[in-house]
């Protein structure tokens, strides 16, 4: 028989392995994609569900297993379930430094979350971006996050402090005058802070003074006896959590709320709930609020998540949800998990309102990885009706306007090769 | 300047005589029993979350009155079960057992309250200054003073004339020779820690009036108790008195020139107590031993 070189027919044994190696395929194939298909997606998040912070790490971690829930119900991330691994920071540095590696190293989670608290979070960024992990900051405010230190694998959903100072310092000069008195928790957070509330007022002529306090300080009657004896138009109280609302009681009590008004970038709804009435007050800035008549998807959410949490959600569920969504359009776009990859197909991805919650176009910004969105500022009051109806809004201001410039903010960012 | 520092100064005595009901209970535990009790800011917490429960019903005063009692039995029980079985042994026990209970202690707070922060209403005209000028005193931080007077006043006298508080004295200098005269040691070290467990629910109540209620309370105050103690000299309650209005004093103070050194300033305070006079103000040498 001529073997015909130039073309080589099939023949019977070829043609019986080709179909052995088929069908085995069809029988071995689907074990591959099975397995692939029951392993998670793996999100670690980290949060101080202990400390002065608490109320507003439960609010986030309720928002995230909710939203967990409700993705694994739609068919997961890139069809798989996801798995929500959650610890506890503590409110302590090292702890979430800690909390990162073991997620990292021993759960090998696929993205990572957290802190609340500015100082946790910004030490997490380091670990997460030496080890390349995707890593998005629902709740912690600090600029560096999304400045001057700014990572390829991290991006940050809630506001920069500067974005919230540049909301808040008009509507407050406007309505009270420019001499303020700050009382600052002493760490990143408050230190960004403070230093962006200046640099406004100082731009519009004002004057301040203030203190800086430890972060879980309980009593304000020594820093109050100060502000009094400043005679401030304003005090701003930028303190968070148990801290913030100590501050207030203690303000409302030595009668200073007849004397001066009160005012500064975040009260948020978790500490209102908690001050007496007389205290539900002063001129702040809301990263996001339930009563959104404008934005139909804001109902939606709230109709959905109320009875799971028994309450309004705040802008805490919100960062939380936003966030854990984040990371499914990001995989999507992706068409992977590769954090390098989603770090890429984030940037500029624009967020559907169902996702944002909110008006207009709302994205991450490719430049800096911080959220361009919209902030409520507006006062807050007592109870109206609804026992969550606590703040009026008064204007909005996207974010672009109150962040300025990634150029502004210092951020050069550098992707890996 | 002189006002802001006469201000600051009254203020910290205000302060310092809440630190002192603290650490006068820590006091009487440790000076009786050798036990250095970590759980006591979560008998404060637990005193202020009774008070929240009962004021819908029996009003703050009702609650002010019952809920230190009933902290004073949850601690009874507590050392009666758990806490005498390490006396006999090394100290590291107990200091590792009551640092568990208090993280027990706080989580279960958590689980049972919440961990968002409440409020314990107080009736509203404590809640207003006594005069414009001094502001910063009201009628509720003049009413904790009074009632942190009458506690430390109505301790001494239960120490001084009463005889169990005669028996908690003699143990406190030799536990043996009050065994051997027939006093039930047992039962004293239990009623010895119900009386402190009743300081620390008072305290309780008190600080929920003034800054509410979270599991994590306890943790802020147990550590301006324990200075106290040292400052003030273990084994004296007089000097553990003197302790806790001193740096009561020292951090209002520092606030006035430095404020974010106002936490750091009582650990100074200690660190120079611990060198220049190791057995603290009024305490009385080879008390630790």
């Amino acid at each position: 028989m001529v073997q015909n070189t130039l073309f080589n027919p099939i023949n019977r044994r070829r043609l019986l392995k080709a179909g052995a190696a088929i069908g085995g395929l069809q029988v071995a194939s689907p074990f591959i994609i099975k397995a692939r298909g029951e392993t998670p997606v793996k999100i670690g998040f980290i949060d101080p569900i202990t400390g002065s912070l608490s109320a507003l790490a439960v609010s986030e971690v309720e928002g995230a297993k909710w939203t967990t829930e409700q993705i694994n119900k739609n068919g997961g991330i890139l069809g798989r379930q996801v798995e929500l691994l959650v610890e506890d920071s503590a409110n302590d540095t090292g702890t979430g430094v800690q909390k990162a590696h073991k997620l990292i190293e021993r759960d090998n989670v696929d993205v990572i979350m957290g802190d609340v608290n500015s100082g946790i979070a910004y030490a997490i960024m380091g670990v997460t971006a030496a080890k390349g992990v995707f890593h998005i900051v629902p709740g912690g405010h600090t600029d560096p996050i999304t400045g001057t230190d700014c990572k390829w694998n991290t991006y940050r959903t809630c506001n920069t402090t500067a974005m919230d100072a540049s909301a808040v310092t008009p509507e407050l000069v406007k309505r009270f005058g420019k001499r303020w008195f700050f009382v600052t928790p002493d760490y990143a957070y408050g230190h960004t802070l403070q230093d962006n509330f200046v640099k406004r007022l100082k731009a519009l002529g004002g004057e301040f003074d203030g203190d800086m306090l430890p972060i879980a300080q309980s009593d304000f009657s020594a820093t109050l006896i100060k502000a009094k004896a400043y005679k401030p138009n304003v005090i701003l109280n930028n303190m968070g959590g148990t801290a913030q609302i100590n501050c207030m009681k203690q303000y409302v009590q030595f009668g200073m709320n007849k004397e001066m008004a009160l005012g500064g970038a975040l009260f948020e709804i978790e500490s209102a709930k908690a001050v007496p009435k007389e205290a539900q007050a002063g001129w702040w800035c809301q990263e996001w609020y339930w009563q959104n008549p404008a934005v139909p998807a804001v109902k939606t959410f709230v109709d959905a998540i109320s009875p799971a949490i028994g309450k309004k959600p705040t802008a805490r569920h919100w960062m939380a949800y936003v966030s854990i969504h984040a990371v499914k359009l990001a995989a999507e776009a992706a068409k992977s998990l590769d954090g390098l990859k989603m770090a890429h197909a984030l940037g500029d991805l624009p967020l559907p309102p169902e996702v944002s919650l909110m008006s207009g176009d709302i994205r991450y910004r490719a430049g800096d990885h911080q959220l361009m969105s919209n902030i409520f500022v507006g006062e807050m009051h007592p109870p109206e009706g609804d026992p969550d109806a606590l703040f009026r809004v008064e204007a909005t201001v996207t974010g672009e306007q109150a962040a300025g410039s990634v150029a502004d903010t210092g951020c050069k960012m550098v992707y890996p090769s | 300047m002189l006002q802001l520092v006469m201000f600051n100064l009254t203020n910290g005595l205000i302060v310092g005589a809440f630190y002192v009901l603290m650490a006068l209970g820590l006091s009487l535990i440790i000076n009786l029993s050798g036990v250095v009790n970590f759980a006591h800011g979560n008998f404060l917490a637990l005193g202020g979350y009774f008070a929240f429960m009962l004021t819908p019903y029996i009003g703050f005063w009702g609650a002010l009155l019952i809920s230190p009692f009933l902290t004073a039995i949850f601690g009874y029980a507590l050392e009666k079960l758990i806490i005498r079985h390490v006396y006999m042994r090394n100290h590291i026990y107990s200091l590792l057992l009551t640092f568990g209970l208090a993280f027990i202690l706080q989580d279960s707070c958590r689980y049972l309250w919440g961990p968002s922060p409440l409020p314990l209403t107080i009736p509203d005209a404590m809640s207003q200054p006594i005069t414009a000028d001094l502001f910063f005193v009201t009628w509720y931080r003049v009413f904790m003073v009074a009632v942190v007077t009458v506690a430390v006043a109505g301790l001494f006298a239960f120490l001084r004339y009463t005889r169990i508080g005669m028996r908690i004295r003699a143990g406190t200098l030799d536990l043996d020779t009050v065994s051997a005269l027939g006093v039930n040691v047992a039962m004293l070290r239990s009623y010895n820690f119900a009386v402190g467990s009743f300081l620390a629910g008072l305290a309780g109540v008190l600080a929920a009036g003034q800054i509410g209620l979270n599991p994590n309370m306890g943790d802020d105050l147990i550590m301006p108790s324990f200075i106290a103690i040292i400052v003030g000299g273990v084994g004296s309650l007089t000097g553990t008195l003197l302790g806790g209005l001193l740096i009561g004093v020292a951090s209002a103070l520092t606030t006035v020139v430095y404020p974010a050194a106002s936490d750091a300033v009582i650990y100074v305070i200690m660190a120079l107590v611990l060198l220049l006079r190791p057995r603290g103000l009024l305490g009385e040498e080879g008390m630790l031993t």
